[in-house]
């Protein structure tokens, strides 16, 4: 039984095609891990086995040694409460403040009642809380605003904020700077590596820009038509095998459906 | 850096006090009419009412049926009598009211929405910097613009069956005042609308048909009117169906539609057949509903 | 804009479109008899228009009859009915937004079916088909004809009447609703459902909020239809402006006509102004 984020012989397939295939993966807790390949290539399909928003047709996904399979819904829940999520579209609510949107990352832990005392009329510790985060992330003067009234960037910092109030013991980013040009790109890297390091908390994160990856994350596992390249330490990485992975005359006819796929990945909300 | 603490930033926070105060206005409003208990009816029920009910209850089934079992042949009969006599015109009278009413707010709502549409209707239309500006002229489109906006509101604000009711005591009993009333109304509703999407046009094909020399109205009619036409058509449709639901109603004023049938059986008691008309009246709204909906997915297909 | 082909093909299409609505408008025009001619009033017709519409200009401001002593003035007697006909409105829209949540909720297809497994599918499904079955009843007859029910059933009697203007403006509401919720996107619902929030509290928190700025609108804008539908009750017997208007006509006081008239018009602008100004706040 090993602790932190494991996938066993995880394989994912919808209609006909197969996302993943054979997918063998570990975290420690506390690790950094870059995910990288084209799109299409199957990462946000990983990324969203990871939580079980999607179900792996072979194999299984441990946390913390549970089958997350074999969970019951409750115990899922409670599973899911201690793994953030940020999604490439950022899924904030937009008519709603940046508080609002920052304390609905806790909703799983609260009741009914506690969720609109959260989210209407938040009791003074929790107000401190939110404005720490969001100092941290650097818009604590935007804590009031509509969300949908903040720039790219700074929605994609509220993001951010949302999964660190959740307090998490692993975070799953799915390219997160995607809305963010590319100077604030390595900064908002920068700080999610240093607040995960601060927490210990299991950083996965997808990108497809090699550089960043490369100059942030000790070790890199890299995606390929749904299956593991490679997975190893950043600097034993050889500069033939990175561009293997990027190599576009051999993209096979899969990526594409798989795009689509992973753009229509929801859970049990349609 | 202007660096604002916690609880500045609280009061500073963006509020949006007119939704805010009008929502709080509207639900104080209710609340206190529901309070006030003016339509709290105390009698509502008492043993005395409920009785009446399901005597009233038993009056809606069917004459015939009211003091034997249920049998379905003696049902249909009775209904198809009530359809002979009276269902199949009604319903036709119904529809075909409906159907002229609609299409005269089309025309004339389409014809109002021109001076009313603030970018067509001024002194140089789709021109940027005018160089002339002449104060009178300028008044005298607003006036115009102004005038036609107000015709508009009025039009919309009286309800079909208030202007049914005055035209029929102007014109006498034929089908004008069902007709005109419900085209009246209309025209108000479709001319506003028509008015707003013309002004959202984008101002490029327009200006460069005046750049080469067309008239007000030759623009409307060879680039608006094309422009327009699937949002119109698509609204055009949704009020016809609202029009086939007041048509069955105005009846009860005494144009011959659905509604006077309805008037007719309440005031000679045979609430059976009343309530027979009313259910007949659902039907061919939701025949309207169905029919509109189709229509429109067709004009959006055609778009 | 797609090719030449499919630009011609949906040009023809709209042009059947155009044909079919003018035919139907000269079929009715034939089946009613619409006659033109019948427009032009005859003499004593023209004198009546005539006299109505002078008094446009210049409505009354007093009464025109004769009043007892101690009457309420014209205007404040005006403004009264405008008053009673908003209560009739306020009162029914209550009803309304409360019926209209709850069925709309119920009526909802991607909260009764799309998102269960199991038994609990069946009964939302057989939740659902109910649900939309009363709303497809209820706001499919008209709200005087509700009223004309509860007439016969239980002669005249306010609660009657604004159950009756209830009931259809519940079931409308109750149907866009049910649009909104399932028309909302649903990003945010599954992200907090991958932090752990469970169905109610994502129903409540996440996408009642966002779909709240589009019910707050059209509610807005279906009161505004409650008030004239209010305003009609009047012609029926219920103090509201419609039994002023008939009253003053029937006894020929035009000038009265036309000040409640005014009054109606003015009441309607006023709150359709009011929620366009709102409905731009909300936006």
């Amino acid at each position: 039984m090993l602790s932190g984020l494991q996938l066993e012989n995880v394989g994912v397939s919808f209609e006909t095609t197969r996302a993943l295939e054979d997918v063998n993966l570990h975290l420690a807790q506390g690790e950094a891990v870059a995910l990288v390949g084209l799109s299409g290539a199957g990462k946000t399909t990983l990324l969203h086995t990871c939580n079980a928003m999607v179900s792996p047709s072979t194999g299984r996904v441990l946390i913390n040694g549970q089958d997350l399979s074999k969970l019951s819904a409750k115990a899922l829940k409670i599973a899911r409460m201690n793994i953030g999520f940020i999604h490439q579209d950022l899924s904030l609510v937009p008519n709603l403040r940046v508080i609002q949107n920052v304390v609905s990352g806790r909703l799983g832990r609260r009741s009914l009642f506690g969720g609109a005392r959260d989210l209407l009329f938040p009791a003074d510790d929790v107000t401190e809380r939110v404005y720490d985060i969001l100092t941290s992330v650097g818009i604590a003067e935007k804590i009031y605003e509509r969300t949908d009234h903040l720039s790219g960037g700074q929605q994609q910092r509220v993001a951010i904020a949302r999964a660190l109030f959740q307090e998490p013991q692993f975070l799953l980013a799915d390219e997160p700077i995607s809305s963010v040009d590319p100077v604030r790109a390595e900064a908002t890297i920068a700080l999610l590596k240093t607040l995960c390091a601060e927490r210990n908390i299991t950083l996965l994160m997808s990108l497809h820009n090699l550089k960043l990856a490369t100059t942030f994350f000790p070790r890199l596992v890299a995606l390929r038509d749904g299956r593991i390249v490679f997975d190893k330490a950043t600097d034993t990485v050889l500069p033939a095998e990175l561009e293997a992975i990027f190599d576009l005359t051999e993209s096979s006819p899969v990526s594409e459906e798989v795009s689509d796929f992973e753009d229509r990945l929801g859970g049990r909300f349609g | 850096m202007n660096e604002k603490t916690l609880p500045e930033l609280y009061r500073a926070r963006p509020r949006n006090l007119v939704v805010r105060g009008s929502l709080t206005a509207m639900l104080i409003l209710i609340a206190g009419i529901w309070l006030s208990g003016e339509f709290l009816d105390p009698q509502a029920f008492t043993d005395q009412r409920q009785e009446n009910i399901a005597r009233f209850l038993n009056e809606l089934r069917p004459y015939p049926l009211q003091s034997t079992t249920f049998d379905a042949s003696v049902a249909l009969t009775w209904a198809h009598s009530i359809m002979q006599e009276k269902g199949w015109d009604a319903l036709r009278i119904t529809l075909a009211i409906s159907f002229a009413a609609i299409t005269l707010a089309g025309i004339f709502g389409g014809l109002l929405a021109l001076p009313a549409a603030r970018n067509l209707t001024r002194a140089e239309p789709f021109v940027i910097n005018r160089t002339s500006r002449n104060r009178m002229t300028d008044l005298m489109w607003s006036t115009l613009v102004g005038a036609t906006r107000l015709l508009l509101i009025f039009l919309r604000a009286i309800p079909e069956y208030v202007w049914a009711f005055l035209l029929l005591a102007l014109l006498g009993p034929t089908a004008w005042p069902a007709v005109l009333a419900l085209a009246l109304h209309n025209t108000g509703i479709f001319g506003k609308l028509a008015a707003e999407v013309i002004e959202d046009l984008p101002a490029g094909p327009l200006r460069s048909q005046t750049g080469m020399g067309a008239s007000r109205l030759q623009v409307a009619a060879f680039t608006i009117l094309p422009l327009t036409l699937p949002r119109l058509l698509l609204f055009f449709f949704y009020r016809w169906e609202t029009c086939v639901r007041e048509a069955t109603v105005l009846g009860m004023l005494g144009i011959v539609s659905l509604g006077f049938w309805i008037q007719d059986a309440r005031a000679r008691n045979f609430y059976d057949e009343m309530f027979f008309l009313i259910l007949l009246g659902a039907l061919i709204v939701l025949l309207g509903e169905v029919i509109s909906t189709w229509a429109r997915w067709y004009v959006r297909r055609a778009s | 804009m797609a090719g030449l082909a499919e630009a011609t093909a949906s040009s023809g299409k709209r042009r059947w479109i155009l044909i079919a609505i003018a035919a139907s408008g000269i079929w009715a025009s034939i089946s009613l008899n619409l006659d033109p001619a019948l427009l032009v009033p005859g003499e004593g017709g023209l004198a009546v228009l005539s006299e109505f519409f002078s008094y446009a200009l210049s409505p009354a401001t007093t009464y025109q009859s004769i009043v007892p002593e101690g009457t309420t003035p014209l205007a404040a007697q005006a403004l009264l009915a405008a008053w009673r006909t908003v209560q009739f409105a306020a009162a029914a829209m209550g009803l309304s937004l409360i019926g209209g949540v709850t069925l709309g909720f119920l009526s909802s297809y991607s909260l009764m079916i799309e998102t269960r497994r199991g038994i609990t599918r069946v009964i939302g499904g057989t939740v659902y088909a109910v649900a939309r079955l009363t709303i497809t009843l209820m706001r499919s007859i008209h709200e005087l004809l509700w009223a004309v029910l509860f007439l016969a059933a239980f002669g005249i009697s306010q609660l009657g009447a604004v159950i009756a203007l209830a009931l259809p403006c519940a079931g409308i509401l109750a149907k866009i609703f049910s649009e909104l919720i399932d028309e909302t996107p649903r990003h945010a619902a599954h992200s907090a459902e991958a932090a752990g929030a469970s169905p109610i509290q994502i129903y409540c928190f996440i996408l009642a909020p966002q779909a709240l700025p589009n019910i707050l609108a059209y509610s807005f804008y279906r009161f505004e239809c409650a008030l004239r539908s209010s305003a009609v009750l009047g012609f029926f017997g219920y103090p509201t402006l419609g039994f002023y208007i008939a009253a003053s006509f029937e006894n020929l006081y035009y000038g009265e006509v036309w000040v409640y008239l005014y009054t109606l018009f003015l009441l309607v602008a006023a709150v359709d102004l009011w929620s366009s100004a709102i409905r731009k706040r909300l936006a």
